[in-house]
């Protein structure tokens, strides 16, 4: 049975605030300490020490790319664009480093809570859709290896019954079957390799 | 000559959750004439009274009203969560405060609002605590159906999956619903370890009436074995609940002793939110929501309730955490932990600590 997933504990947790100094700051700072955050403001520049962080909020009117210590689109961790001017250019540009969630300013008395929350799990979901393309990728990738993966055991014989051999050696083995087709290809690399010394 | 100020009170006072509401007001009314008569302080406090009658939508436009027609910046007021979340924009467009004397479901920390009453880590996370090693992990969750009751059974879900038990259950009454045949008969049916009671007003009492006739039939749903659990239950509702409450535990800030200065923790807390808003008045009768937030991070404040610290960041007080069992018309306390500091978002829960770990609990 599939449980929702439970909302997360963010005591503890750690947020740097990209913003000049301002009210806004201070109303988001506010309700971070709050709900239990240990919170860092800068400007014009994230401290090496972002890289560590749980979340970064990041101001969208003033921004450029410059500040972050990463490559567009390539945070390690959930951002936050903070919006002031609704200005196409802008909102653009926030949209090239990927934010996950969006807080309006002016910041009130609330929207930060459910910002992390919203941010964090966009953020995972992301992640994890990267990490399956890239499995995916890889595994596309291997189609050749299994095809002589499975010439090889076959010998020119029965197909089916050699990519069945191949699939119960992944099961035993407890790998993919791209990766026993791997061994499988240097196996027999290795093999051909030995007749040849015998040879030689 | 003492400055008059003029404070807003918006309690209700008919409805179904009209007990809990006379004590709360009762505390804000009491605290009023006790500073008036108190030559310590420089101001008179002039209460402007509405009445929502229960009405969820009538809180909003009744502080509007508040604020519009008198000096009043400061509203002593609301019972349920959903009256007090329909009042936080009004608050917000007038600069005022809301004083909020009762327990609710945690998650909020508004700037216009001092919680006064317990939030999760004050009453549900230790009460969970204390009953799961006594009576089991598995438990059935009733509720009112509005936020307090949906907010709190799913802390209740999450407290219980760490405590390894299963929730057997989860239902909603309508406000005011009192056909509670339907809960009977599953809770008969699934046999849980405790029942966490979220149910609000008449709705609660129909209920606990009908599981003490339960009880009779089956003695495996008396309160030594299968007890109803709540975080809101205070002596200002035994009356309604009579017998039938007998031996069932509730979590508070404050159990009336005898003889006792309160009746109820609400009114308690009613009474100490009254005190607190004075204190800072005295000194600065314009003091708004900066000059409070100041106050909260530098001083303490000595109430009836003892002296009170109110956190800066979430404007929640630090109280004490009492678990009750219902004896013949008042509360015996079963635990008592003082100075529980809020934790409102429960950021700093611990499920080992809690609840140990659950891998290693015998299974018998």
């Amino acid at each position: 049975m599939s449980r929702t997933p439970r909302i997360p504990n963010l005591g503890g947790a750690r947020a740097f605030i990209l913003h000049r100094p301002h009210p806004t700051v201070q109303a988001i700072i506010r309700q971070l300490s709050a709900i239990g955050l240990e919170t860092v403001d800068c400007w014009p520049e994230l401290p090496p020490e972002a890289l560590a962080a749980d979340f970064v909020f990041f101001d969208a009117d003033l921004g450029f790319d410059e500040q972050f210590p990463w490559k567009p689109g390539e945070a390690p961790m959930p951002l936050v664009a903070l919006i002031g001017s609704e200005a196409p250019g802008r909102i653009e540009w926030a949209l090239s480093h990927k934010a996950d969630a969006q807080l309006l300013k002016p910041v009130g008395n609330a929207g930060v809570y459910s910002a992390l929350l919203i941010a964090r799990q966009s953020f995972e979901a992301r992640k994890h859709l990267a990490g399956e393309i890239a499995l995916l990728r890889q595994r596309v990738a291997e189609r050749q290896t299994i095809v002589r993966a499975v010439a090889a055991l076959s010998k020119g014989a029965d197909d089916d019954r050699a990519y069945a051999q191949l699939r119960s050696l992944a099961m035993s083995w407890q790998i993919s079957v791209e990766e026993a087709a791997r061994r499988i290809v240097a196996m027999t690399e290795e093999e051909g390799g030995d007749d040849q010394s015998h040879r030689a | 000559m003492k400055q008059r100020i003029e404070i807003g009170i918006l309690y209700s006072r008919s409805g179904s959750y009209q007990l809990v509401s006379d004590a709360c007001r009762m505390g804000a009314i009491r605290a009023i004439a006790d500073i008036n008569a108190d030559r310590r302080y420089g101001i008179e406090l002039v209460p402007v009274e509405r009445d929502p009658q229960s009405n969820a939508d009538r809180y909003a436009t009744l502080c509007e009203d508040i604020f519009r027609n008198s000096s009043a910046r400061h509203v002593v007021g609301c019972v349920t969560s959903w009256s007090r979340k329909e009042t936080i924009p009004v608050l917000e467009k007038a600069g005022g405060m809301l004083w909020y004397a009762c327990p609710y479901e945690g998650f909020e920390a508004n700037e216009h609002v001092v919680y006064m009453h317990a939030c999760p880590n004050q009453h549900l996370v230790p009460l969970m605590a204390h009953v799961v090693p006594r009576f089991g992990a598995n438990g059935f969750l009733l509720g009112s159906n509005y936020i307090w009751g949906w907010e709190m059974n799913r802390v209740a879900r999450d407290l219980i999956a760490d405590a390894g038990g299963k929730v057997l259950g989860e239902r909603y009454l309508r406000i005011g619903e009192t056909d509670v045949s339907r809960l009977i008969g599953e809770i008969r049916a699934t046999r849980p370890n405790f029942i966490l009671n979220n149910l609000i007003g008449t709705s609660s009492y129909a209920f606990l009436a009908a599981y003490h006739d339960l009880a009779d039939e089956d003695p495996a749903f008396s309160p030594e074995t299968c007890p109803v659990i709540s975080c809101n239950l205070t002596e200002g509702e035994l009356p309604a609940i009579g017998e039938t409450g007998k031996g069932h535990l509730s979590v508070g800030p404050y159990f009336a002793p005898r003889p006792a200065a309160f009746a109820s923790s609400f009114e308690a807390s009613a009474y100490a939110s009254v005190q607190v808003m004075a204190d800072v008045l005295s000194r600065d009768p314009d003091a708004g929501p900066a000059e409070f937030s100041r106050a909260f991070a530098e001083r303490r404040f000595s109430t009836r309730l003892g002296p009170i610290a109110i956190d800066a960041h979430s404007q929640h007080a630090t109280l004490p955490v009492i678990i009750g069992r219902i004896a013949d018309g008042v509360f015996e306390v079963v635990s008592r932990e003082d100075e529980v500091a809020p934790d409102p978002y429960l950021s700093r829960y611990d499920p080992a600590k809690t609840f140990g770990s659950p891998r290693l609990r015998v299974v018998s």
